[in-house]
């Protein structure tokens, strides 16, 4: 009776723990828009929230435009102002995807995998389509996942002299990494 | 007199050039300053400074963006976020919270903080957002340090 009762709850503990939602407050994206000729448009932000829901395959992410942290101010104020992320009117960018080959990806064994991943990303009000395949790595039921894709700004109206000076990348490079728990 | 004019000439050219790489050269190369050695425009309680953000937080966002801000509170939570440990204030009813990203330079100071430790720390608050996936207010900060050790 009691092994059964044992067994019962470690299956209803796994499969609660499959069903919910993963979640963390500390994810990682960098933004990295650095030409041969100016290496200053580069930041990082490691206070970006993300969500795996492992049941539906669903991937959200979402970053405060303003905790991008450069090492330059006056990079960082242009990066904040009107003409690029205008932040005080959008303060976030969001994503939502899903994981189009979930079958690929078991949550529920230690393992690592190749999800292709598609979806929406909004910034500054402007929505494109994204798709990047991810590296997803379950250990002890925590969950791993790295993608590294590009955007293009002008997907997002985002246009100035320094873009066309060649000083900051027509399509920066996107980096996210993420411990979900 | 002709060469006397194009000497003033070249010299002004060759001054201005030299004020305008030197302009760039600091403008290039300036970067923030450490936030230890920095005053806070505010010192808060984290309670009061979440529920700031919870009644109004375009007034929040508008006193306390883009400034140093010291906040006191219990920690809830230390997150790795790669090699970089970030601290978490939450409200435990709401589950709002205040979340800390370091300098490098202070990272080992926070790796040092465990949850339940009463800590202050100040950083540059990146204001306020209601988070859609957790559907409660998050407070972002950057470059924090510790300005007590627990």
């Amino acid at each position: 009776m009691k092994k059964a009762i044992l067994a019962l709850t470690f299956i209803t503990t796994t499969l609660v723990g499959f069903a919910q939602k993963k979640t963390t407050t500390s994810a990682i994206v960098t933004f990295d828009a650095t030409t041969a000729i100016d290496a200053l448009p580069k930041a990082e932000n490691k206070t970006v929230i993300a969500a795996i829901d492992p049941a539906k395959g669903t991937v959200q992410f979402e970053a405060t435009i303003k905790n991008f942290a450069f090492s330059n101010p006056m990079i960082q104020d242009h990066f904040n102002g009107k003409n690029w992320m205008n932040s005080d009117e959008y303060p976030t960018a969001v994503f939502n995807g899903t994981i189009t080959n979930l079958s690929a990806v078991d949550f529920k064994k230690d393992g690592k995998y190749t999800a292709n991943v598609e979806g929406t990303l909004s910034i500054r009000g402007k929505e494109s389509k994204v798709s990047t395949p991810a590296v997803i790595v379950v250990k002890g039921g925590a969950i791993n996942a790295t993608a590294e894709f590009s955007i293009k700004l002008a997907d997002y109206s985002i246009d100035g002299a320094p873009i066309q000076a060649g000083k900051v990348a027509k399509e920066p490079k996107i980096t996210v990494s993420a411990d979900l728990k | 007199m002709f060469n006397k004019t194009w000497k003033k000439i070249l010299f002004g050219g060759f001054v201005l050039l030299l004020t305008g790489a030197g302009i760039y050269w600091y403008i290039a190369t300036d970067t923030f300053s450490d936030t230890k050695g920095r005053k806070a425009e505010y010192s808060v309680k984290a309670d009061d400074f979440l529920k700031e953000y919870q009644t109004d937080s375009k007034n929040a966002n508008l006193k306390y963006t883009e400034k140093i801000v010291e906040v006191s509170g219990i920690v809830s939570a230390t997150e790795a976020a790669d090699s970089s440990i970030n601290i978490k204030i939450a409200d435990t009813t709401s589950g709002s919270y205040v979340i800390f990203a370091f300098q490098d330079k202070d990272m080992n100071e926070a790796r040092s903080v465990k949850p339940g430790d009463l800590v202050t720390i100040k950083g540059s608050c990146s204001g306020g957002v209601y988070s859609s996936i957790l559907e409660t207010w998050a407070i972002t900060f950057k470059r924090s340090t510790l300005s007590n050790k627990p």
